[in-house]
């Protein structure tokens, strides 16, 4: 697993540090910074979490997607 | 209501199409892409009952959810091989679950095994990845970790419980979008 976090948009607010329950951020500097990425099981909550979306994660297992509501996807088409 | 509108419908539901008692369908009927409808009309309405039952309960509708997936987990698992190794039981329920959920036994990299021993307790990390529940939470807006959540529990338990025929029990570590880590506690 690999995770990148941009440091020039992370804010330094910390959330990931909180949020994951396998210490995989620490603050260092004021910038989020994975210091144990293979302790990652790859729930993603910190990118939910995340103000700045600084985080990139590489190597993962995207689960099935199922909640997005075909209408707003077919809106959505027509608009991007 | 008009005639128009009548032999409309009756056209729509009518066909050549010649069926005899002996046909077996081999494949689903319609293709899986015209079900997600379907399939998302059955997220809301599973999504609908679970608020209401959590108004009209509260935290009792844990226990109700719990109590009805370790009954379907003990149904369904009777009729698998029974096993004494938790290993050989997680395989089995890998098998039970294909297509509705997936996991993986997982550990932290300062662990050996992915049996733990800690605090006089034995548990296994279980990684879940694809979970129709999660999908059906997030369709309908609702936290991840209540009663709809506790089915999956149950249907776990209820299943481990009836291949090893030891007690068990899961507990929620974390909750994530695209995967939860739970903890599969041995007694």
């Amino acid at each position: 697993m690999e995770i990148h976090v941009d440091k020039d948009a992370c804010v330094g607010c910390g959330l990931c540090v909180k949020d994951c329950p396998m210490h995989v951020y620490e603050l260092q500097d004021n910038v989020s910074v994975a210091v144990r990425p293979n302790n990652c099981m790859g729930c993603l909550s910190c990118h939910e979490i995340c103000p700045a979306q600084a985080l990139e994660h590489r190597g993962i297992y995207a689960a099935r997607r199922h909640y997005i509501d075909i209408k707003v996807c077919e809106m959505l088409r027509k608009v991007v | 209501m008009s005639a128009g509108y009548i032999d409309e419908m009756h056209e729509a539901f009518h066909s050549d199409l010649v069926y005899r008692s002996e046909d077996i369908p081999l494949e689903c009927s319609p293709k899986p892409r015209d079900m997600e409808h379907t399939l998302h009309g059955v997220m809301k309405l599973n999504g609908l009952v679970i608020r209401s039952l959590e108004e009209i309960a509260g935290r009792g509708a844990n226990a109700v959810t719990y109590r009805a997936g370790k009954k379907f987990g003990h149904e369904v698992a009777k009729y698998f091989q029974k096993r004494e190794d938790v290993e050989g039981a997680l395989h089995e329920l890998s098998d039970l679950l294909r297509g509705q959920y997936s996991f993986e036994v997982w550990k932290p990299e300062d662990k050996e095994t992915f049996i733990i021993e800690e605090n006089g307790e034995t548990f296994i990390y279980l990684v879940f990845h694809d979970c129709i529940v999660r999908q059906t939470l997030r369709r309908n807006g609702l936290d991840q970790g209540g009663p709809l959540c506790q089915t999956l529990f149950g249907y776990v338990v209820g299943a481990i419980e009836e291949i090893t025929g030891r007690k068990a029990k899961l507990e929620i570590v974390h909750t994530g979008p695209n995967a939860c880590l739970k903890k599969l506690v041995l007694k």
